[in-house]
């Protein structure tokens, strides 16, 4: 394919692939971007990094178990998000401390796994750095179910996680639930982060999850407005991210976190120089 | 005769194992606008958070609205703006206007968008705070005065019948300070509302405020009226060696639009 130029983009449209893998893209673009943005205001961030890598434990279950990793991946995160809050909340880690432990035990525990199977190492290179191109039809259901799930989770709550995340104390006193509301906003962190390791691989998750919000933050907008930029930005960056290396054949992940990277250097410019 | 707003009997609140308040009883009856003063540390924030239910009694009872604390439910009736409402996070990518109207969240509609009346009562209240100008600017880039004006708008966008304010004019100057207690008394009057604020402004509770609460672990409350010398009241709590110069004819003057 490196033969091609952009100017075949519209005939690459019409493959059934590179359908898929904008699909699965695209809507896994829209949830990191969003849930993504609520972590920055959060001051969370590196939940999903320390998620993502903890997910590496689940992968290695599946493989194991002959069942789809993405699946096991979701169930180790979620149980690792939980395990942070509980943490937190009793006191026993502070947040970094807590997801550093999340971290230790998902990493460490995936390569037990994988030392015991005798290795699966093409497969699982394919999770640590992403494979959206060769999506198959299982796998887009699950992304595209699960991003649809988050989508709506965080459309019909959106106000009262703005509500949580600008002021707990008050939302609590204001009789918002704040303590199911924000078992349910990090059970949907686990979810999106799940999604990302198909699409982007475990690795630079992270950057799928706080480049886009970040740009948007850049423009001094309402909070509606930085929303919708943020998920433009994680839009836009999946989109050429996916185009781009189909036509140069080049490695996916990497030019999408390159380009919402360059996407957030030029904000940021713009807001200093602008 | 109307039942009280707040009633609190013998009422004692400790904070990790020290007493803060001891043994209060007083009584805030609707329409009351309750200036509540004291020593830095005396436990006023305390008190305040003990009635919202934030932190428990250790023995003595409250009774919002004539019912017991435990069994009250209908707290949307009561709005409290906390003494660090207003050192938020400056890069916080929210306008006057989206901050005013997450006021609207009620226990009831949740996950419901909020309507066309919600946002209609939204700009009235900004209307009546006088921030209409500034609805649509972030909040991190208001003055002081008009932070504390937001706020106090998504408290009132509830619509609650008690106002509670823990010091909301620290950092203003003091043309801002009279402004906003003159627009408080206009919201005491106008709507029936039932306001405590703490406050270090002596003149201003006692030229506008219907009532004075003194809180140094031990709580004194009394209505501001023609006969009430204030220096009684203030020396049970700043000790006897504290002299307020107060006279009561100065009191029109001191706010600047009047």
């Amino acid at each position: 394919m490196s033969s091609l130029t952009l100017l075949d983009l519209p005939r690459l449209l019409g493959y059934q692939f590179f359908q898929h893998a904008l699909l699965g893209g695209l809507l896994t673009a829209l949830a990191c971007a969003w849930v993504g943005f609520f972590l920055i205001l959060r001051r969370e961030t590196m939940i999903g990094d320390g998620i993502a890598h903890t997910a590496f434990g689940g992968i290695a279950l599946g493989l194991l178990l002959h069942v789809n990793p993405l699946l096991t991946a979701w169930v180790v995160s979620t149980v690792a998000v939980l395990g942070i809050a509980f943490m937190r909340r009793r006191g026993i880690a502070h947040s970094d401390a807590a997801i550093a432990v999340m971290l230790a035990l998902g990493f460490s525990g995936g390569l037990v796994i994988i030392s015991l199977a005798g290795g699966f190492n093409v497969e699982l290179f394919s999770y640590l750095f992403g494979s959206i191109l060769t999506i198959d039809q299982t796998d887009l259901g699950i992304v595209s179910g699960l991003s649809i799930a988050a989508a709506l989770f965080l459309g019909v709550f959106h106000k009262e996680l703005l509500s949580i995340t600008f002021d707990e104390e008050a939302a609590r006193l204001m009789g918002i639930p704040v303590t199911p509301l924000s078992v349910g906003f990090h059970i949907l962190v686990a979810t999106t982060v799940t999604l990302s390791i198909k699409v982007i691989g475990i690795i630079l998750v992270v950057a799928l999850i706080v480049l886009p919000g970040l740009t948007a933050l850049q423009f001094n907008l309402s909070f509606r407005q930085t929303t919708m930029a943020a998920v433009g930005v994680g839009l836009l960056s999946m989109f050429l991210g996916i185009s781009l290396s189909a036509v140069y054949d080049v490695a996916t992940s990497g030019v999408i976190v390159f380009t919402a990277a360059a996407l957030f250097i030029f904000a940021a410019l713009y807001r200093r120089l602008g | 005769m109307t039942t009280p707003a707040i009633e609190a009997e013998a009422l004692t609140v400790t904070r990790s194992g020290t007493t803060v308040i001891s043994d209060a009883s007083f009584t805030i009856e609707r329409g009351d606008y309750v200036g509540m003063v004291g020593p830095n540390g005396g436990g006023k924030t305390t008190l305040l958070q003990a009635l919202l239910g934030i932190i428990p009694a250790a023995s003595g009872s409250i009774r919002l609205f004539g019912r017991d604390k435990q069994a009250f439910s209908e707290w949307e009736r009561i709005a409290y703006v906390a003494q660090d409402a207003i050192s938020f996070d400056a890069s916080f990518p929210l306008t006057v206007r989206e901050l005013t109207g997450l006021g609207r969240i009620t226990r009831d509609r949740l996950g419901r968008p909020l309507s066309r009346d919600d946002w209609q009562a939204v700009d009235e209240i900004l209307a009546l705070m006088e921030m209409d100008d500034l609805a649509d600017r972030r909040i991190g880039r208001l003055s002081g005065g008009q932070k504390q004006r937001v706020f106090v708008a998504k408290a009132l966008v509830r619509d609650p019948d008690i106002l509670l304010l823990d010091e909301p004019v620290t950092g203003v100057d003091a043309e801002t300070q009279e402004r906003f207690y003159k627009k408080l008394s206009d919201l005491n009057e106008a709507r029936d509302l039932t306001i405590v604020i703490v406050s270090h402004d002596l003149a201003a509770v006692f030229c506008r405020m219907s009532k004075v609460m003194c809180v140094n672990r031990e709580v004194y409350s009394a209505d501001i009226t023609e006969d009430l010398e204030p220096n009684e009241i203030l020396r049970e709590v700043y000790g006897d060696h504290f002299h307020f110069v107060f006279h009561r004819h100065e009191c029109t003057g001191v706010f600047a639009d009047e």
